[in-house]
């Protein structure tokens, strides 16, 4: 007979996948001998579209299965037999089931704490009214780079206001960290150091921070006039009202207060709990107040709008070049005023966003593989512990249970564990919270019952890794075969593919080599970072707040002088390399038209350079004066002049800062790095200017350096007795240009401990696995005369296997991604194939000591043991 | 009496399985049907009427032999139980009753009526 063609095989695999079991070969049969007789009929396609005909009329009720569940009825008892199966079987195999849920609580916890890291970020100040029509006004500088800044001129609000009807209202706020709050009078003065706030009562109108008391109408209308919070009211004030009190700021300005806020919630990126009326600023700083301050920008001063409904941001951003125009008519376009959104406020670093959203999806990202990670470690080492419930499963099936109710006991079972786990990882997390918060430099809370966000994703979670881890031992242990199982000839291959294993533990190794050469790389970054000289000294050195900016600075500084474990004391306007930046335009010589470069200005006495051990290249040193006489540039501003020596320039005039700072060069230093290593060194000058003195710079002797730092207070206590004595180490202030890279490494460090131990634990089932599978194979090479190295090799290799495929995908993928973050900086480290050798030394240290022991328990079994039970 | 309820299409295959006799299963009842009535069948309306009237136990049914036509499945053969005689017999004996209370004019009417 030749041999006759099959039905279409799709609907014929869909007919034997719907039908009924029952009535599932007969109707088959009917169908294929129909078919048969069809095709000798008419003909194969006639056949075919008969066929399919036929199967999809016979998708009707009756001849369908039904679905397993309603074969057997839903009994409570069994559920409560499921339940406490699950339990007997935790208490039963105490180390097998902590291990399980130790590892399931790691990925859970970390996936909690970033999922409210995340939310908190991405809720930052969205609870504004009509916050889709709220922006900030920023500048884009457009020199030889576009530098950006969060700002625009301080008249610029006060300007847009007056002349365009785009905006509903215009605010601005100045704000300004560590001002100095006295409380009190006479002797009973108390003094506070905190951040505040000018702020146009339009502020108010915009973004939404409720009064508790006071007259919301005429908020902050009246010159010296300040709200504060609850919370400040309650620190300075106790339980006394604290409208109509008094109080003064930096010993000059006396306020009082209007009217008291609700406490600013977590969420915003406005901190300042005082504010103070903008009428007021004009004594404060009279260029903050000036009509024409269209010359510079404050980062302090920011300036909100909410436009009317309908207008197009683009449409304003067209018209603010006609300020450019106006008003810095001098200045070659260097501004370009654009609009940012208030959503996009506290994400963009460009304009001091705090949290990049980059940084965010790493995060999530991260916290997804952890709990991958965590659920393959379950499956893993459910499914090599599946044979110890073979009989289980044997007895249960013979007495009834359809693979459906297995599955779903087994699935159940993992849900007690991954419920526990979700416990043990939430009671984990509102531990570690705090740590996190300092660590974040944040204010979230873990509460369950407030946040039904965080409910939600706890609830979905344990849902999606029950299912995710369940499943898959669900479906293999209802898979036995009774009779098998009963008599105990299961072996491991029934205990799910062994390939599978191997590809989850692959998957594992590779996202923890991923972490861990990350974590090299960046580690190897740093400590170039803090090993790379800066160009200057910047150790023993103590850097003290400036009280005034006057002859009695002078004399604190002689006074510092005399102390016998002072060796130099600088008046300067930051450290060589500080955070606090003047950058400024620069007309050099007879030229025409200023610089297309910025320049930064770093005010500091004769003192600077000795103190700092500042190289001169050229010249001389500037001699001593209170006012700007004598400049000194770095060889940076030599290469962006076009100068082709350093000699060159000496002798020639210098005008900066909008000709306030005018002389003559007298000599070049040697250039330093200004700032972190992240950016380059720009060109900078430096000149004498005791009124832009913020700081005293004191280099000791390391020796008694209590006794140093208690004179240093003392005498600058002695000298500004209505001020707060602070101080810091410039080591610290170096160190925390990379506080950024630190979190990230810490933060690195932890995610990469986490993977590894998870990776470790699903190694360690999956040894176990191996050993309990080859026993009676390692019996008999046992008998044959191996020897115990011999076995342990069989081990060694089938990991050494999985190490190497897991780095070999590892390798390349932590090299895109590592080379993209080093080209964030200037200065960086090349990735060195040392750094593999070591990642890959390091792992393999780490997977010997985890797989030894097992594998070293299996191999010194006596043969006897293994071979006598059949 | 709703005791013995039988469709149409039931009751044809309750006499086409009593025709077959002892050759009645899938393919053979459908071709019957469709040769002796001139209407088609389809698999999907035969099987599940054959499965509801086995239910309702007016038919059984055993297993036969494979063949190689058949792929191997067997043959599912059906026989009509004493219960299912029953409930054919009632159903002609009612319709017999019917016909007879039918009154002769009614018949001479709708022929003048046509």
């Amino acid at each position: 007979m030749k041999k006759s063609p099959d039905p279409p095989k799709t609907f014929h695999r869909f007919f034997r996948w719907y039908c009924n079991p029952d009535l599932r070969n007969s109707i088959e049969g009917d169908l294929i001998e129909l078919y048969h007789e069809r095709v000798r009929e008419e003909g194969k396609k006639q056949a075919d579209r008969k066929f399919v005909k036929d199967v999809l009329l016979l998708f009707r009720p009756g001849i369908i299965k039904s679905i397993e569940l309603q074969q057997y009825s839903l009994n409570t008892d069994m559920y409560k037999n499921y339940f406490a199966t699950a339990w007997r079987n935790l208490n039963k195999k105490k180390v097998y089931a902590s291990i399980n849920i130790a590892g399931l609580a790691l990925g859970i916890g970390c996936a909690l704490l970033i999922f409210s890291l995340i939310t908190h970020h991405l809720d930052f100040d969205n609870f504004h009214a009509d916050s889709d029509r709220i922006y900030r006004f920023v500048t884009e500088e457009h020199r030889d780079q576009i530098d950006y800044d969060g700002s625009v001129p301080p008249v610029f609000g006060k300007a847009f206001r007056e002349d365009y009807t785009f905006g509903e209202k215009v605010a601005r706020l100045c704000t300004i960290d560590e001002q100095l709050i006295a409380v009190g009078e006479g002797s009973d003065i108390r003094k506070f150091s905190e951040e505040i706030a000018f702020a146009e009562p339009e502020f108010f109108s915009i973004f939404n921070f409720p009064l508790a008391s006071g007259n919301a109408d005429k908020v902050l209308s009246g010159a010296n006039t300040a709200i504060i919070t609850e919370r400040i009211a309650k620190k300075y004030f106790g339980d006394e009202p604290a409208l109509g009190k008094t109080f003064r700021f930096e010993n000059r300005i006396d306020f009082t207060i209007s009217g008291v806020l609700k406490d600013i919630p977590e969420n915003t990126d406005f901190r300042s709990e005082i504010y103070f009326s903008y009428s007021t600023i004009n004594q404060y700083s009279e260029w903050y107040a000036s009509d024409d301050a269209w010359g510079g920008i404050s980062s302090s001063i920011q300036t909100f709008v909410r436009l009317q409904p309908g207008v197009n941001p683009q449409e304003v951003e067209k018209v603010l070049p006609d300020y450019v125009k106006k008003y810095r008519a001098k200045s070659k376009n260097v501004h370009h005023y654009k609009l940012q959104a208030i959503s996009d406020v506290h994400f963009n670093a460009r304009y001091g966003g705090k949290m990049d959203k980059s940084t965010l999806w790493v995060l999530a990202a991260i916290g997804l593989l952890l709990v991958f990670t965590a659920c393959l470690n379950f499956i893993n080492l459910a499914t090599a512990q599946a044979i110890t419930r073979a009989k289980e499963v044997g007895v249960r099936k013979v007495l009834g249970s359809a693979r459906a109710q297995l599955f779903w006991q087994f699935t159940i079972e993992t849900g007690v564990i991954v419920l526990l786990a979700s416990a043990i990882a939430f009671s984990g997390a509102y531990l570690i919270l705090p740590n996190l918060n300092t660590f974040f430099d944040t204010r979230i809370s873990l509460d369950l019952f407030l946040n039904t966000r965080l409910l939600l994703f706890l609830a979905l979670l344990i849902l999606l890794v029950t299912l995710l881890s369940g499943a898959y031992p669900g479906i293999i242990l209802s898979r036995f075969k009774p009779v098998a199982a009963l008599k105990g000839r299961l072996q491991g291959q029934q205990g799910g593919s062994f390939n599978i294993r191997r590809g989850l533990i692959i998957v594992q190794f590779t996202i923890s080599q991923i972490l861990l050469i990350g974590l090299i790389i960046m580690m190897q970054q740093m400590k170039y970072f803090s090993n790379t000289n800066m160009g200057f000294a910047h150790d023993a050195t103590v850097m003290i707040p400036t009280g005034s900016n006057d002859e009695k600075l002078k004399t604190l500084k002689d006074q510092f002088l005399a102390l016998p474990d002072v060796e130099n004391v600088s008046l300067c306007f930051a450290a060589p390399a500080s955070d606090d930046m003047w950058t400024t335009s620069l007309l050099f010589d007879n030229r025409s038209e200023s610089e297309t470069f910025s320049i930064s200005f770093k005010g500091a006495d004769e003192n600077y350079l000795s103190t700092f051990d500042l190289e001169l290249v050229a010249g001389r040193n500037f001699t001593a004066s209170d006012t700007a006489r004598e400049f000194l540039v770095n060889e940076k501003t030599i290469t962006k002049l076009g100068l082709s020596s350093a000699e060159e320039i000496l002798g020639r005039q210098l005008s900066a800062n909008g000709g306030s700072l005018n002389g003559p060069v007298v000599g070049v230093i040697k250039d330093f790095h200004d700032r972190s290593f992240q950016s380059d060194i720009q060109p900078l000058f430096i000149t004498t200017s005791l009124e832009h003195y913020n700081a005293l710079a004191v280099k000791i002797k390391m020796n008694n350096i209590s006794n140093t730092l208690a004179a240093l207070e003392k005498n600058w206590s002695a000298a500004y007795p209505e001020l707060i004595y602070s101080y810091s180490f410039l080591d610290d202030q170096i160190a925390s240009f990379y506080q950024k890279e630190q979190r990230m490494i810490t933060m690195v460090q932890v995610f990469s401990c986490i993977a590894l131990l998870i990776g470790c634990i699903g190694l360690y089932g999956l040894v176990s696995f191996l050993a309990v599978q080859k026993t009676k194979e390692i019996g008999i090479r046992k008998v044959l005369g191996s020897s115990v190295t011999q076995i342990l090799t069989i081990f060694g290799k089938e990991f050494s296997y999985l190490l190497l495929i897991a780095f070999i995908i590892a390798a390349p993928i932590t090299w895109l991604l590592m080379s993209n973050w080093l080209s964030g900086y200037t200065y960086r480290i090349d990735i060195d194939l040392w750094i593999y050798a070591l990642e890959l030394g390091i792992i393999s240290a780490i997977v010997l000591f985890t797989v030894g022991y097992q594998s070293l328990k299996a191999a010194i079994v006596n043969p006897v043991e293994s071979l006598k039970s059949e | 009496m709703k005791k013995y309820q039988l469709g149409e299409f039931e009751e044809v295959v309750m006499l086409t399985v009593g025709i077959l006799y002892n050759d009645a299963y899938g393919v053979s009842i459908k071709k019957e049907i469709e040769e002796r009535l001139k209407r088609s069948v389809s698999v999907g309306a035969l099987q599940t009427a054959l499965k509801r009237l086995e239910d309702k136990g007016y038919l059984k049914s055993h297993e036969g032999e494979t063949t190689a036509e058949r792929a191997g499945r067997p043959k599912k053969y059906f026989t009509i139980t004493a219960y299912g005689k029953k409930a054919v017999a009632y159903t002609k004996q009612t319709r017999d009753e019917l016909w007879s209370a039918i009154p002769k004019m009614a018949w001479n009417t709708k022929v003048i009526s046509i």
